[in-house]
């Protein structure tokens, strides 16, 4: 799966940190989502969708592999 | 009704079982109960003298005490991420436990009876050791796992 969060940040001008406070979990977590090596679970990707005002699938983008 | 009832509470109790953590300030406790039992073996071992078997096994159990706080102990900030990591440090160190229980006591015959012709006799591992070395493997695994996600 790949994704354009950080697209989606820097449109809203927020920072990994600012996200991470948002959504409750760590820097280092959406830092790891970004590098497509974390896939979130369905609830944190309904709080970033919340967060980005759009629908998951804008954002998430499933792959070959998948 | 009754029996969906009964499930759904056995489900409930059994989420609860599997959720278990510690609050974060349990971390300073655990490492505290470590350290301090292992200083404690140190001066049983070259500072006491007597009969103190009782003393080393108490410490054994408090050091496996001390690191089983700090294993359950939630970080700073817990999210699903630190917890999937915690999960396969576990699942990690339970297959490497295993094996090391299974190999570990032909290692150290085999050794032994190469640096001295008739050393140990063959023996299993203890459970002390079996549990301190998982733990060991799986507070190792955490936080590495944590530095490279």
């Amino acid at each position: 799966m790949e994704n354009t969060l950080k697209v989606e940040r820097a449109i809203l001008s927020l920072t990994q940190d600012d996200l991470a406070k948002k959504i409750g979990v760590s820097r280092q977590t959406i830092n790891s989502i970004e590098a497509n090596r974390y896939v979130p679970s369905t609830v944190l990707s309904l709080k970033l969708s919340n967060v980005f005002n759009k629908p998951v699938n804008n954002f998430f983008k499933l792959t070959k592999d998948d | 009704m009754k029996t969906e009832k009964f499930i759904e509470c056995e489900r409930n109790k059994f989420q609860k079982l599997i959720n278990i953590r510690l609050p974060h300030r349990f971390m300073l406790v655990g490492i505290t109960i470590a350290l301090l039992s292992i200083v404690m073996m140190f001066v049983r071992a070259f500072a006491m003298v007597g009969d103190t078997l009782w003393l080393k096994l108490l410490l054994q159990k408090t050091v496996l005490i001390g690191m089983l706080i700090l294993s359950l102990s939630k970080d700073k900030i817990e999210d699903e991420m630190t917890i999937s990591l915690r999960a396969q440090s576990y699942a990690i160190a339970f297959v490497i436990g295993v094996l090391y229980a299974l190999i570990m006591p032909y290692v150290e015959f085999g050794v032994s009876n190469a640096v001295h012709s008739g050393g140990e006799s063959f023996k299993d591992l203890g459970d002390f050791q079996v549990l301190l070395f998982m733990l060991i493997i799986q507070l190792m695994f955490y936080h590495n796992l944590k530095r490279y996600r």
